[in-house]
């Protein structure tokens, strides 16, 4: 599985060493994660499905506490306790079912299969340690004889970041900036030489400069490295900006999917076109703003019948209380009729995206878009 | 109406073993916030933003230039009498989650403010029940169902509000607004911009708004004013609406450059810059702050950095020796 190759793209972050052949797809079925609560178990994530496409950078977007850290940690089978799996499979080429792993293989295929880049990552590096150190405790957890070209995979990564790899190794947490610890967070996800880059909120308090800083090296080491990435975060913008595709997440399911520039000009689930005119932009009508009414709902406070969103829904039906809609592949004739039945929500306007966008989609993905609402669909009981 | 002119702070350094140079954390800085007025501070983590807001609160001294409340210069002041000048100014922090007590019920936060108002006032018990409800409503929540719960029970927008009603107690004629929206979720930030800009209509309170995140800032109202300012000096300032659309200053440009374009709607401006170095501490006077970051420098920037100018008859006010209008910020995508 260390087979190296010369990367095909002439990128600095893209070293010698650690760099794969072939990008690995991941497929996530019918995920449950149940946390145990007062009034019995609640699914923090509910029979999710989701693919990550070969060499692609999948965007999980959703509001706190919609489960998209819970998803992402399961890719790990590392939900925290008391929470638990309670049914699916995390398939990964040339892993299998992380889900199904003796605990050994699971530590190793933590790092150096699989690297995560955590939420605040700027505050989890030890403050009593230069990073360095903790680089070679990293290492040695892991088994890793050859600490030297460790250390060497380490300044090659933070070069091509733009960073001064002697300083930035012998420093303190609180002696770099919070845009530096970001980018030592990806070195120490990168490092063992994971093919798959779990990035959770990566520029959630960062500043715009240092966010667009982190957004341009997560793209560079993305292609260098040939990574299969996920990028969760609450804002748009960042997604928008950085997913090929785009998984919308709320209370728990996926109701939205698909390429981002279709998905972004044409949002289909009426969540998702709340989202967006609920969302501060630097361009468009400011008059067609306008906030989503109610709030995101908790474990505690999820509908446990019918449809999530619909108590937040401008097109909810009588329908929509009785059974949970199912996501379901749009037909391009859907796609091209310019408006879902009966949805009079102040979306952008319907725009047809370009051919580049098209072209723009991944190969290897679940193909177009996918929509889990009656509304939408015209079906249901 | 605020007037800050010239406003200085440095933080002192300290010798021995934790040796920390100073830190000139604002540099000659002149804000005015008009009545009814709302104004935005952006620029990046460090860059004195807050520290101004702090000043402007009275929560901070400054050393140098002058602050002027309602026509009243501060430094004439002893500290007891600013404090009913500094008392029409409140702060709305970032974190809802940190700034309400969560051994208290709602009730009580907007309680105690008020009853102290009401001494002031000789109002009476009625008054303070009927000011509370008065208030809630006012920043859209419910008082039978708020009055009694305590902060956790309240998502991040909610607490948001009860914070807002809590600063509007005394009556404020401005409010600081730090990152108020940065720790709320997508959904409910819009609600929490609206309701500041409807609180200048309804209330003709001021706002001071302090951000990093440009896009946000459009949402003040339609009349509000932009200040762009770099490790502590204003370098640009105008028209909000204006200095998004045809910013002059290069690190106004690299800041609007810098927001995520949403692809399939938005596509990005056709001369987007970024900054040609990392953050940088050192530089000093005489020549331009930003000029090792700078990707227009020219040599004569190194020596020279002219004050604040108005650029020719426009309200749009620049600190760069070579100002030039730039398509940088994001357009709505082409059908």
């Amino acid at each position: 599985m260390t087979r190296t190759t010369a990367g095909t793209t002439a990128d600095t972050t893209a070293g010698a060493a650690g760099v794969r052949a072939a990008p690995a797809a991941v497929r996530v079925r019918d995920l449950t994660v149940a946390f145990p609560t007062a009034q019995g178990e609640r699914a923090a994530v509910s029979h999710v499905s989701l693919d990550l496409a070969a060499g692609r950078i999948t965007g999980l977007v959703g509001e706190s506490g919609s489960g998209k850290s819970t998803l992402a940690l399961s890719l790990l089978n590392a939900v925290p306790k008391p929470g638990q799996v309670t049914s699916g499979t995390v398939q990964i080429d040339g892993i299998g079912d992380v889900l199904a792993l003796p605990a050994p293989e699971l530590r190793r295929v933590r790092g150096a299969e699989i690297g995560y880049v955590f939420q605040a990552s700027q505050n989890s590096l030890n403050p009593l340690k230069q990073a360095g150190k903790q680089l070679l405790d990293l290492g040695r957890s892991h088994g890793q004889r050859d600490l030297r070209g460790l250390l060497a995979r380490a300044r090659e990564l933070l070069d091509g970041m733009g960073l001064d790899p002697v300083r930035v190794l012998s420093s303190y947490q609180h002696e770099l900036s919070g845009g530096m610890r970001q980018r030592l967070g990806i070195v120490f996800a990168l490092v063992l030489n994971a093919h798959v880059l779990i990035l959770d909120e990566p520029t959630t308090a960062l500043d715009m400069l240092s966010q667009a800083a982190v957004l341009q090296i997560i793209r560079q080491v993305h292609a260098g490295r040939h990574l299969t990435s996920l990028v969760i975060s609450h804002d748009l913008g960042v997604i928008g900006e950085l997913a090929d595709r785009i998984a919308v997440m709320y209370a728990g399911r996926i109701v939205e999917e698909g390429p981002t520039g279709e998905l972004l000009a044409d949002p289909r689930h009426p969540y998702t076109r709340g989202l967006l005119a609920a969302t501060p932009r630097i361009t468009g009508d400011l008059e067609l703003a306008r906030p989503l009414p109610g709030r995101p709902p908790d474990l505690m406070t999820i509908p446990r019948r019918g449809c999530v969103f619909r108590d937040r829904c401008p097109i909810a039906q009588p329908r929509c209380a009785q059974t949970e809609p199912p996501r379901t592949e749009l037909s391009s004739a859907e796609l091209s009729s310019t408006e879902p039945p009966g949805t009079e929500l102040p979306a952008a306007e319907p725009q047809r995206p370009g051919a580049e966008l098209r072209g723009a989609a991944p190969p290897g993905a679940s193909g177009g878009r996918q929509v889990a609402c009656y509304a939408v669909t015209g079906e249901g009981p | 109406m605020i007037e800050a002119r010239g406003i200085t702070r440095v933080f002192p350094g300290r010798g021995g073993l934790l040796r920390r140079d100073p830190v000139r954390a604002l540099r000659g800085v002149d804000v005015t916030i008009p009545d009814r007025g709302a104004v935005s501070l952006i620029g990046e983590s460090g860059c004195g933003k807050t520290t101004l807001g702090r000043i402007l609160c009275g929560l901070e001294d400054f050393d140098g230039g002058e602050l002027v409340i309602e026509g009243q210069p501060m430094t004439e002041l002893r500290r007891r009498q600013r404090a009913p000048y500094f008392r029409r100014i409140q702060m709305i922090h970032q974190d809802p989650y940190s700034a309400l007590n969560p051994t208290r019920t709602v009730e009580h936060i907007l309680g105690d403010p008020l009853a102290l108002r009401a001494r002031q006032l000789g109002a009476d018990g009625g008054w303070i029940r009927r000011r509370r409800s008065e208030l809630l409503e006012l920043v859209g929540l419910d008082p039978g169902l708020v009055l009694p719960r305590y902060p956790h029970m309240l998502s991040g927008g909610m607490r948001q509000r009860v914070v807002i009603a809590r600063a509007l107690t005394v009556d404020p004629a401005v409010l600081v607004a730090d990152e108020a929206v940065s720790m709320i979720d997508v959904s409910l930030r819009l609600g929490i911009l609206q309701l500041l800009r409807d609180l200048r209509d309804r209330l003709g309170v001021s706002l001071l708004f302090i951000t990093h995140d440009v896009a946000t800032a459009r949402y003040t109202g339609p009349d509000s004013e932009l200040y762009v300012i770099y490790r502590g000096s204003i370098v640009e300032h105008g028209p909000t609406a204006t200095l998004i659309q045809a910013p002059v200053h290069p690190y106004t440009q690299c800041l609007l450059s810098a927001i995520p374009v949403l692809r399939g709607i938005e596509q990005p401006g056709s001369q987007r810059v970024a900054p040609t170095g990392p953050p940088d501490e050192q530089t000093a006077p005489p020549g331009c702050l930003f000029e090792p970051r700078c990707p227009f420098a020219a040599p004569d920037c190194r020596s020279h950095a002219p004050p604040l100018s108005h650029l020719g008859g426009t309200g749009q006010q620049h600190a760069c020796l070579y100002p030039e209008r730039r398509a940088v910020v994001a357009v709505p995508a082409a059908n």
